[in-house]
């Protein structure tokens, strides 16, 4: 019985630090989110021509850039873990640092060889090995550009920002920060809070039953026992 | 009981709010229509015009996806179909409710603390 109870009130205890969590989730939520609508108000006001940025600048061939990724957690398949991850992040951050460390490799092994060959060749025939590595670097460098450029244009298209010109006032870029802020720290929290509560709380009902039929079974025994003792 | 299977591709957020709450979150980037005859999004811009009919519609569209692993709506929007939201039991998507611009957060009305208060009420 006491085993029990302990249980119960351990889950008890996960249950409200899970609910003060939650709480303070919903309360950055609030805050955030009000600043958002803070934000675009401002944005409007100071709008060019009655500008208004909303629904009527929408891309219609607009892709998700922040996704969700949802996994167990600590590999509990009943509770699930949101996450929301940045794709353009992983597909032009990763890839950027990835070919920059190619470049590195490249750079730095490159001049080796050159040198290497220049100084072999040098000796056999003086003429030709300046051409080749000319050529080589030129192509080097024409590679190097493109990979630069493409990250660039994939960023640049698929800023929602872009929806309402090149230059976004202030405010919406602030307004996009904090957006940010609520969809890649907050709301995949609050999902994963409330999944474990619901879970939980199952947990709970369930000792409770355990702990009521328990109860139940010694009550019957101990009526038992009386009988006995009576006769 | 939810499997692996069962979200390991539901990958978008959905919104259903009112234009500064969709136009808020599409800014984080969160916006999808997706290719094809039937261009489906995973937004919905709410005004005094839209019908009930079109929300629920778009809650029922929104909550029977595969992709979709989040469904966000506006607590006051959320109002309006009350016992869909309510009677909406599946593990998912999740359907949170936030704030808009002009109805601050409701705790009164959170499906969590009314299921906190069933469990100490018991």
């Amino acid at each position: 019985m006491e085993q029990q109870q302990e249980h119960i009130d351990s889950l008890l205890e996960r249950y409200l630090s899970l609910l003060d969590e939650y709480t303070r989730l919903r309360q950055d939520l609030s805050k955030l989110q009000s600043s958002v609508y803070q934000n675009i108000a401002r944005a409007n006001f100071a709008g060019e021509r009655g500008m208004r940025y909303g629904q009527d600048y929408y891309d219609e061939r607009m892709r998700a850039t922040r996704v969700l990724r949802i996994d167990e957690a600590g590999g509990d398949e009943a509770v699930p873990r949101f996450m929301v991850r940045n794709l353009m992040a992983s597909s032009s951050g990763a890839a950027d640092d990835e070919e920059g460390a190619k470049e590195v490799e490249k750079s730095e092994s490159t001049p080796e060889r050159g040198d290497a060959k220049g100084t072999t060749t040098a000796q056999s025939n003086s003429g030709t090995t300046p051409e080749t590595n000319q050529t080589a670097e030129g192509r080097n460098q024409d590679g190097e550009e493109q990979e630069k450029e493409k990250p660039e244009m994939k960023k640049t298209s698929s800023d929602p920002l872009r929806w309402y010109g090149l230059l976004a006032p202030l405010p919406l870029r602030t307004a996009q920060t904090l957006s940010i802020q609520a969809v890649e720290q907050v709301i995949p929290r609050l999902a994963s809070v409330n999944a474990e509560m619901e879970h939980v709380e199952i947990e709970i009902r369930r000792a409770r039953k355990k702990r009521a039929k328990a109860a139940a079974v010694a009550d019957k025994e101990a009526l038992g026992m009386e009988a006995v003792e009576a006769r | 009981m939810s499997s692996q299977a069962d979200y390991k591709d539901r990958e978008f957020l959905a919104v259903i709010g009112d234009e500064d709450s969709v136009t808020g979150l599409l800014l984080a980037g969160i916006g999808h229509i997706t290719t094809g005859a039937e261009a489906k999004k995973n937004f919905l811009v709410v005004d005094n015009k839209t019908e009930t009919a079109a929300i629920e519609s778009a809650f029922d569209s929104f909550t029977e996806r595969k992709d979709i692993g989040i469904v966000l709506i506006n607590q006051h929007i959320a109002d309006r179909i009350r016992h869909r939201v309510d009677s909406y039991t599946a593990a998912f998507p999740t359907v949170l409710e936030i704030p808009s611009k002009d109805h601050p957060y409701d705790p009164e009305k959170d499906s969590v603390l009314r299921r906190v208060r069933r469990l100490f009420g018991e």
